[in-house]
């Protein structure tokens, strides 16, 4: 799991991806991102989103994100990127239903 | 003649200052608006050798603080045995005056005391403006000589001209180009011309600036349009950003008309439109924030999807409709700039000027008509509609609002129909299987525009009789149409509009319920809302109950 905090916008978005492409080039293909302290998303941001979505699409990868403020939920819906991956209102439903 | 200029980069803070030798006078023009960079022209003045009893002639272009504001405590400026001051008269006056409306020390929020003007150009009451020539005592003991007359540099342009000549056969033409403000002057030497503000006098923010004239800077433009036909300047010197060629100069000055000529009756733009003018950049920089995201991630969802179909040119295509990168440095400058003025307690005009440049760009970083075809219109077209309205506001324009009486039931019903309804059904893509150009366009609408309403439960009521209500009606789809985003962006399982007919008034309330996300700070309508209920013609009220979110707006009936 990678905690995310803040907001994930020009300055910030190469910081994600490049923690999450740690994890990935570390073996790790089932991913969650806590999102529960990220109030804004920019556009830099749901391109990462989308970006490990690509890389995580294999059999036996997962990767989804939870805790999301309404802020950033509503992006996501308006986007079409919640048909992409899952989403679960808070951490401890993501482990129970991992 | 020997020139050194100071060139800024570009803000409201200073302009750029310009120091000239000649034999009988060193010339400095506009000093700028910061003490230090007054300063460090004095510092240069100082270590010119030989040159030490030379008088110092600082000419404003205008009277503008960013112009001049800098030399106030700088005593090589003050100093009345070494230098002199020349302005146009109407800019005397409000230097002696310290007349803070006409040198825009109110609006730029800074502090001006009174400066003795040496030299008034074009006064009126002068015997020089009679053609006759009249000697000029500079400090030091030297003398130069003004001469004043109506000049045409070219056919059907005629400028107000003045000839400074010095002892030496050294000569200074002034041009009086009032527009930008009453004051305004453009000064030749040599082949260099020195023009002020005027190129940028037609900017939103700028035009309509006390002072500010239409008319006058229409006038103006025609008589250094022709003096720069007449090919004999080599470089123009603006009052802010670099040094510019002669053919350059004419090009920014064409624009500088082309847009002046559509700003008839702009309002003044004082402290008070220019906070009013900020608090609006904020509120719909908010809104513009989340358009832009939802915008390009639209898009890049589009990509994601095509390239899942092995369409990587598509997708490729798709992506470079958007240049998500340079919306997003841009919004993020400007949140970096709001807290840094937030933190400084700075003018409200700084702000929306900053606002109005991350506009004017934002426009140019996205492809609104191919866009449109792919992506929900209605997204595209209110991000344009956002973005001109606040440009609008910035120039002085009035709103542009257009009351008219509606049933508001059909108003609603297109905006849910709208909201409901895919871009091209199934039957359209599937029809279009045997030509690729037309199914490509119609699967990408397909994928790129999902009806806002298709994945919630929606109920409507109202009664059946005709509503009639006075409202713009653009502006009221739009506020519907961003509630129910709302709604559904927070994940509202079931979304109503219920319609109530009151004796003078109609009450829409448009209510979520279902497990919505909850926002970890308190929750308050935004003002850019508010602001949107106004324009259409309502007023607009929130409650969130933790069970329930809802909207509430009422409309006087007509009729």
């Amino acid at each position: 799991m990678i905690s995310v905090s803040g907001r994930v916008d020009s300055l910030t978005a190469g910081d994600l991806e490049q923690a999450i492409n740690g994890k990935i080039g570390q073996g790790h293909r089932q991913i969650l991102l806590n999102f529960a302290d990220v109030t804004y998303i920019s556009s830099g941001g749901l391109r990462v989103l989308l970006a490990t979505a690509k890389k995580l699409r294999g059999d036996g990868d997962k990767y989804a994100l939870c805790s999301l403020s309404a802020e950033v939920h509503k992006v996501l819906r308006l986007t079409g990127f919640l048909s992409i991956f899952t989403t679960y209102p808070s951490e401890g439903e993501a482990f129970a239903r991992w | 003649m020997a020139m050194f200029p100071f060139i800024r980069k570009i803000d409201v803070v200073s302009s750029n200052s310009y120091l000239i030798r000649l034999p009988d006078a060193i010339i400095v023009i506009d000093p700028g608006g910061l003490p230090e960079q007054a300063g460090m022209l004095a510092d240069v003045v100082a270590d010119i050798p030989g040159d030490r009893d030379l008088p110092v002639i600082t000419f404003l272009t205008h009277a503008h603080v960013d112009h001049f504001l800098g030399m106030q405590h700088v005593p090589l400026f003050v100093d009345a045995t070494r230098s002199i001051i020349v302005v146009q008269d109407t800019g005397a006056t409000a230097l002696e005056e310290q007349d803070s409306r006409v040198t825009q020390a109110a609006v730029l929020g800074r502090g001006i005391i009174s400066l003795r003007v040496g030299l008034r150009l074009f006064c009126r009451q002068e015997p020089a403006c009679d053609g006759t020539l009249v000697r000029i005592p500079l400090p030091g003991g030297a003398t130069a000589a003004v001469r004043y007359d109506a000049w045409s540099p070219g056919e059907g342009a005629t400028i107000d001209r003045g000839r400074i000549c010095f002892g030496s056969g050294s000569r200074i033409e002034v041009y009086r180009t009032p527009g930008h403000s009453p004051d305004s002057i453009c000064i030749r030497v040599g082949r260099l011309l020195f023009i002020g503000d005027l190129p940028f006098a037609a900017n939103p923010g700028i035009a309509g600036l006390a002072g500010w004239d239409q008319e006058a800077l229409l006038r103006s433009l025609d008589g250094v349009l022709a003096l720069l036909d007449r090919n004999d300047i080599d470089l123009v010197c603006p009052g802010h950003g670099r040094v510019i060629t002669a053919k350059t100069a004419r090009s920014m000055l064409a624009a500088a008309q082309t847009d002046a000529r559509g700003l008839a009756g702009i309002e003044e733009l004082d402290s008070e439109r220019a906070a009013q003018t900020a608090a609006f950049a904020e509120d719909c920089m908010e809104q513009v924030n989340e358009l832009f995201s939802v915008m390009a991630g639209r898009l890049w969802y589009v990509s994601y999807v095509m390239e899942s179909l092995g369409e990587s040119a598509v997708a490729e295509q798709a992506d470079s409709l958007i240049r998500g990168e340079v919306i997003d440095e841009l919004l993020d400058a400007f949140r970096a700039f709001s807290i840094e003025h937030h933190a400084g307690n700075h003018v409200s005009i700084h702000l929306a000027l900053k606002a109005g440049q991350v506009i004017a760009r934002l426009e140019r970083a996205f492809e609104k008509d191919q866009l449109a075809r792919i992506i929900d219109p209605t997204i595209v077209n209110r991000a344009e509609r956002l973005l001109s309205a606040y440009t609008s506001m910035l120039r002085g324009f009035p709103p542009l609002v257009e009351r008219e009486t509606c049933d508001l039931n059909h108003v609603l019903e297109a905006v849910i129909i709208g909201c409901s309804v895919p871009p091209c059904s199934d039957d359209e893509v599937l029809s279009a299987a045997d030509n690729e150009e037309a199914f490509l366009r119609l699967l990408l609408a397909r994928i790129g525009t999902r009806p806002l309403l298709e994945d919630v439960s929606f109920v409507f009521r109202h009664g059946d009789e005709r509503l009639l209500v006075l409202i713009d009606r653009e502006h009221f789809a739009d506020l519907v149409t961003y509630i129910l985003e709302d709604m559904v962006g927070i994940g509202a399982g079931t979304v109503t509009i219920d319609v109530k007919c009151m004796a003078d008034t109609v009450i829409v309330n448009i209510t979520g319920t279902g497990r919505m996300v909850r926002s970890s700070q308190t929750w308050q309508v935004q003002g850019f809302l508010l602001w949107l209920a106004g324009q259409a013609g309502s007023s607009l009220t929130c409650e969130d109950t933790g069970e329930f979110r809802r909207f509430t707006i009422e409309i006087a009936r007509a009729g």
